[in-house]
C-alpha cells in the first residue's frame, strides 16, 4: 500500500529500504566505534584541555604516554598483569586440555556428574569463594611460611582455579570437532592411550589450545574482584592500578586514557592472533546448543 | 550448501562428530565387563585428576567454607579467630531482612539496583545483538569489514570501558553532554550522570555497549547456519519480512537466545568491575550492586559474616534462575541436542 501511496514501483521501494538499512548499519557502527576513537583522542590531548573541554584535535600530543609510567607505577602493574594472567591462562589451558579431552571422548555416569559440576561452578558468585580464600590466605600467612596473600603465586593459583572450568568447556568443544581416526590409527599401531594423546591429539588441537589460552588470558586480564581483595602492593594488576589512579589523580584523564590504550594493546594482539579459532570456539557451542 | 553469495566472516560451527557409544546400563554388565569399563575409563580419570584436584582445593572447598562463614559472627573483633569465630546460626540472614538492622537498607538498595541492572543489560544486549545481527546478515557494501569492526567494544577490557565512559559522562567537559546539549540540542540542559539517580544508567549503558557484540556474534552465526530455502519458500508463499522473522528466524534462534539469556543473567548479576572502577568501593544507593556491597561489607567494614550470607543468597537465587530457565527452555535443549 505504501508503494502506491508514494507512487513507487515495488522494486524502487525495495532498493530504498535496502539503502535505509545499510545507512542504519553504518550508523550503528559509528556508535560502536565512537567511544573507542574518543579513548584515542583523549589519550593524545593535554589534561587541561580535557578538563575544560577545549580539545584541539589537530594537535595531538604523546605526552601522556610517557608521563603515565612515572606518575603511577604503570610498568609494575603491567608486569604483574602479564605474568599472572599469562601463567594462569597457561595452567588453566593445560588442565583443560587433559580434562576436556576425557570429557569429549569418554562417557560414564561419574564423568557426566563431573562435567555437570564443571558447569555448575559458573553459578557460584566469585565473592562466595573470595571471602574464604582471603581468610585462608591470611591464616596461611600467620601460621605457615606459605605466602599467598599479595603475591603473584597466590593470584596465579586463584585465577587458574577460577578460569579452568570455562577452559575445560572450550577445549571439550574443540576435541569433539576433532576426528577420532588419527588417534585410533595410533592405537592400532601400538601407541598407548597416553602416547596417542600427547603425540597425536595435542599437536592436532594446537589451534584449540591457543584459543583457550587467549580466552582465559582475556578473562584474567579483565579481573578486578579477586585482585582488589587479595593484593595490596606487590601483586596488583592493571585494573586495580587504574582504580588507584582514578582515586589519586582524578583529573589526569589524559594519562588514564593513555593507560587504557596501553592496557588494550596486549588484548588486541592476543585477539588477532587467535581470532579465527576464538570466534569459532565461542560460537561452536552456540550453534550446537 | 552455500551460505551466502559473499564469503561469510564467521563460519558456522562444525557439525558434531558422532558421540562415542554409551556403555550398556550397569545392571546388564557382568563383573568382568564392569572391570573392562573401568579399565577403559581409568585413563579418562587420570586425565581429569589434575583439574579435579585443583578445582576441589581452590574452588569447591572454599565455596563450602564460604557458605559456612555466612553462619559465623565474623567481624572486626572476631577476625583474628578466622574460621573459629562464634557460630550464630541464621542471625546474619535474619539481619539482612530486619529493617532495624543497619545493613538492611543497603541490601535492599543493592538488590533493587542489581535487578534493574541485570534486566536492562540483558534485554539491551540480547535485543540489540539480535537487531544488529539481522542488519549484518544482509549483503551490503563493506559487510566483511563492518562485521569485524562491530566486535570492537567487546575486545576493550571492561575496566578500560568503565574508565573511558566515566571520562565521557562528566557533566561539563564530558563528550556525551557536549554532543547531547551543545552540538545537537537534544537536551536543553546538561544532566548529571555520575551522581544521584542517573548513576545506574551510567553503568548500564556502557555495559550494553560492551556486551552487545557477543550475542550478536552468536546470532549472526546462527543466522548464517540457517538454510536459505526456508526463507525463499516462505517468500514465495507471500510471507512478509516480519512474518518470516516471527515464524522462521525467531523459532530457529530460540535455543541461542536461551543460552545467551542463561549466561547473560548470571554474568550481569555478578558484575563488579563497572561500578567499582567508575565509583570506587561505594557507588552510592542508586548504583551499588550486590557484588560491590559484598566486597565493601567484607573488606572495608570487616563484616565477613554478612558478606558470606549475601553471597550464599545470591548463589541460591542463581540456582533458582537456572531451574526457571530450564523449565522455559527445556524443549529447545532437546531440539539442539
Amino acid at each position: 500500500m505504501s508503494a502506491s501511496a508514494f507512487s513507487m514501483t515495488p522494486r524502487r521501494r525495495r532498493k530504498l529500504t535496502s539503502a535505509a538499512l545499510t545507512t542504519l548499519t553504518y550508523l550503528v557502527l559509528v556508535i560502536m566505534l565512537a567511544p573507542v576513537l574518543w579513548l584515542l583522542v583523549g589519550s593524545m590531548q593535554p589534561s587541561s584541555a580535557l578538563s575544560n573541554g577545549t580539545y584541539d584535535l589537530l594537535h595531538p600530543t604523546l605526552h601522556a604516554f610517557s608521563a603515565m609510567w612515572s606518575n603511577v607505577d604503570f610498568g609494575h602493574y603491567l608486569m604483574n598483569s602479564l605474568i599472572i594472567c599469562g601463567v594462569a591462562a597457561a595452567l588453566a589451558t593445560a588442565f583443560a586440555a587433559s580434562a576436556g579431552y576425557a570429557l569429549a571422548r569418554y562417557r560414564s555416569k561419574p564423568l557426566s556428574a563431573y562435567s555437570f559440576t564443571v558447569i555448575g561452578t559458573q553459578l557460584i558468585p566469585g565473592a562466595m569463594f573470595l571471602l574464604p580464600v582471603y581468610l585462608g590466605f591470611v591464616w596461611l600467612k600467620k601460621n605457615t611460611p606459605i605466602q599467598l596473600f599479595d603475591t603473584r603465586i597466590g593470584m596465579i593459583l586463584v585465577y587458574t582455579a577460577f578460569f579452568t572450568p570455562v577452559a575445560i568447556y572450550f577445549m571439550r568443544s574443540f576435541f569433539l570437532a576433532l576426528p577420532r581416526d588419527l588417534e585410533e590409527a595410533a592405537l592400532v599401531d601400538g601407541c598407548t592411550r597416553f602416547g596417542a594423546f600427547v603425540r597425536i591429539v595435542i599437536p592436532n588441537a594446537a589451534p584449540g589450545l591457543l584459543a583457550t589460552f587467549v580466552y582465559a588470558f582475556l578473562f584474567a586480564w579483565d579481573e578486578l574482584l579477586f585482585v582488589s581483595a587479595l593484593t595490596q602492593t606487590n601483586a596488583e594488576t592493571i585494573p586495580i592500578g587504574i582504580r588507584n589512579f582514578i582515586g589519586n589523580y582524578n583529573s589526569a584523564y589524559d594519562q588514564l586514557m593513555a593507560a587504557g590504550v596501553v592496557s588494550t594493546v596486549p588484548v588486541l594482539i592476543a585477539f588477532f592472533i587467535a581470532q579465527r579459532w576464538l570466534v569459532r570456539g565461542i560460537t561452536a557451542g552456540a550453534v550446537k546448543g | 550448501m552455500s551460505i551466502s553469495e559473499t564469503e561469510p566472516k564467521i563460519q558456522p560451527a562444525q557439525p558434531l562428530t558422532p558421540a562415542p557409544p554409551e556403555p550398556p546400563a550397569d545392571h546388564a554388565l557382568t563383573a568382568t565387563a564392569r572391570r573392562h569399563t573401568w579399565r577403559r575409563n581409568r585413563f579418562a580419570w587420570w586425565l581429569i585428576a589434575p583439574a579435579l584436584i585443583f578445582m576441589l582445593l581452590v574452588h569447591i572447598v572454599p565455596m563450602l567454607l564460604g557458605v559456612y562463614v555466612g553462619f559465623l559472627k565474623l567481624n572486626t573483633f572476631t577476625l583474628p579467630k578466622l574460621f573459629g569465630a562464634p557460630f550464630i546460626g541464621l542471625a546474619n540472614f535474619k539481619g539482612l531482612f530486619d529493617s532495624a538492622n543497619p545493613i538492611h537498607d543497603g541490601f535492599v538498595d543493592a538488590t533493587r539496583n542489581t535487578a534493574i541492572y541485570t534486566s536492562t543489560v540483558v534485554a539491551g544486549t540480547i535485543g540489540g545483538g539480535m537487531a544488529v545481527a539481522l542488519l549484518l546478515n544482509r549483503s551490503f557494501p563493506g559487510q566483511r569489514i563492518v562485521r569485524t569492526l562491530m566486535l570492537t567494544p567487546w575486545i576493550i577490557p571492561t575496566f578500560v570501558v568503565a574508565t573511558l565512559w566515566q571520562f565521557m559522562w562528566q557533566k561539563d567537559a564530558g563528550i556525551i553532554n557536549k554532543v547531547l546539549v551543545d552540538y545537537t540540542h537534544v537536551l536543553s540542559h546538561k544532566p548529571t550522570w555520575l551522581l544521584g539517580d542517573n548513576t545506574i544508567w551510567a553503568i548500564v549503558i556502557p555495559s550494553i555497549w560492551r556486551g552487545l557484540p557477543l550475542p550478536m556474534l552468536f546470532f549472526l552465526a546462527g543466522l548464517q547456519a540457517m538454510p536459505p530455502e526456508l526463507h525463499e519458500a516462505a517468500k514465495m508463499d507471500g510471507a512478509g519480512a516480519w512474518q518470516r522473522f516471527r515464524h522462521i528466524t525467531f523459532p530457529l534462534l530460540r535455543p541461542l537466545i536461551g543460552i545467551q539469556l542463561l549466561f547473560g543473567v548470571i554474568y550481569a548479576t555478578y558484575q563488579f568491575v563497572m561500578p567499582y572502577i567508575m565509583f570506587g568501593s561505594d557507588p552510592g544507593p542508586k548504583a551499588d550492586l550486590l557484588m560491590t556491597l559484598i566486597v565493601r561489607q567484607a573488606f572495608d567494614n570487616n563484616l565477613f559474616g554478612y558478606g558470606a550470607a549475601i553471597s550464599t543468597l545470591l548463589m541460591l537465587a542463581m540456582g533458582a534462575w537456572v531451574a526457571l530457565w530450564y523449565l522455559a527452555f527445556r524443549r529447545d535443549l532437546e531440539v539442539a541436542a
